[in-house]
């Protein structure tokens, strides 16, 4: 019998279980605010306003949820705010991919100068466009229109700019000489060489966008009216009794089915994600 | 002849190959770029250059026809506005704790996660999942958390000293808000950091624990140096971001865009520099305040980039160093 046992070493036992500790620690931090919001979401009103609290509610209220979509025309809004992240990220992937190619790849009379606009336009304050482009927005009457994200996206950002030049330009320069070789028209490399080998960066930068628009609270706010505003801003304050007082459980309910699709769109491209964050090598 | 011949054309031919090469891939590089150039131009330059001319006048967004030209008085004025000063010190307030905490709080997860402990990627996505919630639920799980009377947080409390309740948003609005601000926004900076903890070689790290080093001074002289250009990125844009925080406190104390609500304590400047704006039409005067602070932030950008050099450490500059 020649059974070893492998034990640990007590200070080692000690750091093992101190990590651990720390580690669940920190998950109940992190966890218990909405482990309260979704136990909340299922109470009544008066099991809500209780005091002292009531941990659990006596009967399950689905009601919250039944009441959340119907109180509001809640899908139209759903379908404002999946219209627009949809509109967002796609038309900011392609330019952001295309202009983060030509810094990758083209070193062209002016190029540089280029780079260094998008690299400054990273650390300008947002707010400096945020309000003049308000202006000329509401001057052009482009406000209560979804115009105002179709050229967002037009436009591409300074950041996913940058996160796809720093991509594309860790991939072999031989690929894309012999495609030149070969003939090939660098719309031909950028579309079928570099796009189909950047999965993890196209779904990081549609991800981050998607999460971004559907989030956004204050853009809806300032440019769309009621009726075509997004669920963002209708689930802050839309619901309401007939005296204009706010109705608090089916707000929680709509807050979390709010929040639903973007949970599962993280754990749908996580994998890409942490791949994404990790190949672009954001290192300053 | 022959070879005179060949010598004559072969630079031509050369040149003749190459400028077109040049000039082709000039009009591919502006081909691709086009969209962004053009879209930078209409929707940034053209809206800064008239977002200064609109801070030197008295524009209101409806009196085009009317609008006087104030010059630098808009300016002259946020000196001596008491709540333009109070909101600033605020926002410097909030900025000089939020940072740090964000900073250190997300690189100590980061670093503790990325030791082979069981569990790891659970861990990981558990502690990521809260920066994927918008901001509108943040803040609503947060206030029915923090809430005096049926909060958790002083259910909690009072098992251990019945009938606490804290006001935590009005009595403790700055803390409050710097809490759920970092558990808002823990997960992207600590995947950032887990993204540049792995680009550290093992080698480096192994080798000098074979040289009698131990776990600290590992840390302390090769993980903290190589990570710096990181933290350096991070600090750029914690300073950019916070200083700008706004959405937060606004959506916490439910204003809209009217701003009235917000506890005094997070009354941030650009809070306030919207209640101008959106709740008394001031746009060329919160267009001067928004000037104000982008002057600042950009300043205090450009100094901590000064800094660099310190305190940042760069491969290619070491190893010219050595060389």
């Amino acid at each position: 019998m020649t059974v070893r046992y492998i034990r640990m070493h007590p200070t080692r036992a000690l750091s093992s279980f101190l990590l651990y500790a720390l580690l669940i620690v920190v998950a109940f931090c992190i966890g218990l605010p909405v482990f309260w919001f979704l136990i909340s979401s299922i109470k009544t009103e008066s099991e809500y306003i209780a005091y002292p609290i009531k941990f659990l509610p006596k009967v399950v209220q689905w009601k919250n949820y039944v009441d959340a979509v119907t109180l509001i025309d809640y899908w139209g809004y759903a379908s404002h705010s999946l219209y627009l992240a949809l509109m967002y990220s796609t038309l900011c992937l392609i330019t952001s991919s295309a202009a983060g190619f030509a810094f990758a790849r083209f070193k062209v009379r002016g190029s540089n100068t280029l780079f260094s606009i998008i690299l400054a336009m990273m650390i300008v304050p947002g707010m400096v466009t945020l309000i003049p482009q308000f202006i000329v927005y509401s001057r052009l009457h482009l406000t209560n229109t979804y115009w105002p994200w179709f050229l967002w996206g037009v436009a591409g950002a300074p950041f996913h700019i940058f996160l796809f030049r720093q991509f594309f330009t860790t991939i072999p320069a031989q690929l894309e000489e012999a495609a030149e070789v070969d003939g090939c028209t660098p719309f031909r490399v950028f579309w079928q060489i570099f796009l189909p080998n950047s999965k993890p960066v196209l779904a990081t930068s549609f991800i981050f966008n998607f999460s971004s628009t559907w989030s956004d609270w204050f853009g809806p706010l300032i440019y769309l009216d009621d009726k075509r505003t997004t669920l963002a801003v209708k689930i802050n304050h839309g619901y309401q009794n007939a005296h204009g007082n706010p109705l608090m459980m089916p707000t929680l309910a709509a807050a979390t089915i709010y929040a639903l699709p973007l949970i599962i769109l993280f754990f749908i491209g996580q994998k890409y994600i942490i791949q994404g964050v990790v190949t672009s090598g954001i290192k300053g | 002849m022959a070879t005179a011949e060949v010598a004559v054309a072969q630079p031509e031919r050369t040149a003749r190959h190459i400028a077109p090469r040049v000039v082709r891939r000039t009009v591919a590089f502006y081909a691709f770029v086009a969209p962004w150039l053009i879209c930078f131009v209409a929707l940034d330059i053209i809206p800064i250059v008239l977002g200064v001319l609109t801070s030197m006048t008295d524009y209101d967004g409806l009196n085009l026809a009317t609008v006087k030209w104030m010059g630098l008085k808009n300016y002259a004025r946020a000196f001596t506005d008491s709540d333009v000063a109070y909101s600033f010190g605020r926002s410097v307030l909030w900025s000089a704790i939020n940072t740090p905490t964000w900073i250190v709080l997300s690189f100590t997860l980061a670093l503790i996660l990325n030791q082979a402990v069981k569990g790891r990627d659970f861990f990981r996505t558990l502690y990521y999942l809260p920066s994927v919630v918008p901001v509108v639920a943040v803040a609503r799980i947060w206030a029915i958390f923090l809430d005096t009377n049926n909060g958790l947080l002083n259910g909690i409390l009072s098992l251990f000293r019945p009938g606490t309740a804290v006001r935590w948003l009005s009595d403790y609005a700055l803390p409050a808000c710097t809490a759920i601000s970092v558990w808002g926004g823990l997960g992207g900076g600590m995947i950032i950091f887990l993204a540049g903890l792995q680009g550290i070689p093992q080698e480096l790290e192994e080798a000098a624990l074979i040289d009698g080093a131990n776990k600290l001074r590992v840390f302390r002289h090769i993980t903290i140096p190589l990570m710096t250009p990181l933290i350096f990125f991070q600090l750029i844009m914690a300073l950019i971001t916070s200083l700008q925080t706004f959405a937060l406190p606004m959506i916490v104390y439910g204003g809209g865009a009217m701003t009235g609500g917000v506890a005094r304590a997070v009354y941030l400047y650009v809070i306030n520099t919207y209640r101008h704006i959106f709740a008394f039409q001031r746009f060329g005067y919160g267009t001067a305040l928004l000037w104000l602070m982008s002057i600042v932030i950009m300043g205090l950008t450009l100094v901590v980039f000064r800094t660099a050099r310190y305190w940042v450490y760069y491969e290619s500059e070491a190893a010219g160093g050595a060389a």
